[in-house]
């Protein structure tokens, strides 16, 4: 197993009105190559915080983040963002293929194979057909469907995710988590994702971590060893599965 | 078909308009103004049919929209680059916001003097105060526009990996389409103003020194006729910025 992401005693620290605000305190985690690690933890903890450390979109206090054994200034190459915030993260004045587009300038295609590429990740999320459309023209699990069809179509070595599904509906949620953990198969790739459902943790994950208190700090590390493929019906119908929910369940809420 | 039905096939600016000069033909016949030298609703209409036959009324109104066109356009060109800079930092911003808000709110006319001295009461001198009146106003409105991008749009550009350039052109530019649309909205109304008052009081050519010679040879019918073609004007400019803006913002409309 090697180590994708490596997080070296991080502290973050806010300088606010009333003295400075204490978020992150000595978080220490590696993430192997090609696992699903989700971030739990009560609101407010720091989830957001530390994924915005590891994206490399503001450095840490103290501490060091390393992806693939290099330190990062900023955000590394093969990073694929989805936030949960759909409807601020696409632009409405391109189509959803220009949105795409966009982020694989930088790859140097060539016209073919952009339009290749654009094509099957739009596929890949059940959205073929609708390049052409604006994002508002898209119901609101459309719309994340083609944020998470921008973040393959950069073919990315790791995926961070902030609670990509917490404003769809149930269906549409059950059939996106199941979609992440197909691409994540296909392509291997690494995915960090934060998430206010354990239910939904304890089905796509490798590893749970559970942040807790203030500042925060890794409270637990759970390894989820519920056999992959897993699937919404079996899964979640599996013992082990309500044993390991209640036990996280239990670490976010500090009763144990 | 009754006479309802017709009625409501007419759109209602006809008839505010067949209104409102009704209420200007009496008050200006039977009314209160029945004494004064304001002509009829009608007297005006009859001079601005026949003005509209004469050429020169077409320079007039090609002076002035010459003047407000180039004034507006060139302050355009400076105030969108000029706030985008200025938006981009947040020193920037603090900095000059309030020299621009001190420059925004001084009325052209009390620059006209030495406007006159430097080009004399000419073309330039009208489009040197269209883009004075509205270049300020224009560029904090940019600016305002180019800070009000969302973050999370921003953040997002920059977890992909977009330089700065892009992140202008794709994010903070059309985030800012809004604001600056309503600056324009604004900026080609004064633009008109300010060019009719340019010849009004400065003596430039067009619509405005039109106005002025009038009145002072006391063809009242004809300075309300071209106080009638001015509206026109107006509401044609005004009708033009609001369609082209519906089709270059699309992403607005709701
Ligand atoms: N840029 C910031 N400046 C000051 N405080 C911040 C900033 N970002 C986050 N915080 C604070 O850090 C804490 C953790 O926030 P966040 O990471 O968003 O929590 P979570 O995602 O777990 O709900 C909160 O108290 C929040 O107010
Ligand atoms: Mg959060």
């Amino acid at each position: 197993m090697t180590i994708e992401i490596s997080i070296r005693n991080v502290c973050m620290e806010f300088p606010g009105a009333d003295g400075v605000k204490h978020v992150l305190d000595n978080i220490s985690y590696d993430v192997q190559e090609h696992h699903f690690v989700s971030i739990v933890g009560p609101s407010g903890v720091g989830k957001t915080t530390l994924l915005r450390l590891l994206t490399g979109l503001m450095p840490p206090t103290s501490g060091e983040i390393h992806v693939s054994g290099q330190r990062i200034s900023g955000p590394p190459k093969g990073l694929a963002v989805v936030l949960q915030d759909y409807t601020r993260s696409l632009m409405p004045w391109l189509t959803v293929e220009k949105n795409i587009a966009l982020t694989l300038r930088k790859q140097k295609l060539g016209r073919a194979n952009m339009r290749e590429r654009i094509e099957s990740s739009l596929e890949e999320v059940g959205l073929a057909g609708t390049g052409k459309s604006y994002p508002w023209q898209l119901s609101g699990g459309m719309q994340q469907r083609a944020s998470i069809a921008r973040a393959l179509a950069t073919r990315p070595d790791i995926l961070v995710m902030d609670e990509p599904f917490a404003s769809v509906d149930a269906q549409t949620r059950f059939d996106l988590e199941d979609l992440v953990l197909k691409v994540r198969d296909d392509f291997g790739i690494t995915t960090v994702m934060v998430t206010h459902d354990i239910d939904e943790a304890v089905y796509l994950s490798d590893e749970i971590v559970v942040l807790h208190g203030k500042p925060a700090q890794v409270r637990d590390v759970v390894t989820v060893d519920i056999p992959f493929p897993r699937s919404q019906m079996a899964t979640r119908n599996n013992p082990h599965f309500a044993e390991l929910r209640t036990h996280v369940y239990a670490m976010v809420r500090g009763l144990e | 078909m009754h006479s309802v039905d017709v009625l409501r096939r007419v759109p209602p600016w006809i008839i505010s308009t067949l209104v409102a000069l009704l209420v200007w033909q009496l008050v200006a016949t039977v009314g209160p103004a029945a004494e004064s030298s304001i002509p009829t609703a009608s007297e005006a209409v009859l001079a601005l049919v026949r003005m509209l036959g004469e050429g020169a009324t077409w320079l007039a109104v090609w002076e002035t929209i010459q003047m407000a066109g180039l004034g507006f356009i060139i302050a355009v060109l400076i105030a969108i680059p000029v706030g985008v800079l200025i938006g981009l930092s947040s020193f920037a911003f603090r900095s000059t916001k309030f020299t621009f808000d001190f420059f925004k709110v001084i009325p052209p006319i009390v620059i006209i003097p030495i406007t006159i001295l430097v080009f004399g009461p000419s073309l330039q001198m009208g489009i040197f105060l269209v883009v004075f009146a509205i270049v300020f106003a224009l560029a904090i409105q940019t600016a305002y526009g180019v800070r009000d991008v969302d973050p999370v749009l921003l953040e997002t550009m920059r977890c992909y990996r977009q330089g700065v350039l892009r992140q202008i052109w794709y994010a903070r530019l059309p985030s800012a389409g809004p604001f600056i649309a309503v600056g324009i909205r604004i900026a080609a109304a004064a633009a008109l103003i300010v060019a009719v008052v340019a010849g009004l009081i400065g003596g430039a050519p067009g619509l405005g020194r039109e106005l002025l010679l009038t009145q002072a040879g006391g063809q009242s019918d004809q300075t309300f006729a071209i106080v009638l073609l001015l509206g026109i004007l107006g509401v044609l400019v005004s009708r033009g910025i609001g369609w082209a803006q519906r089709r270059v913002i699309f992403w607005t409309a709701s």
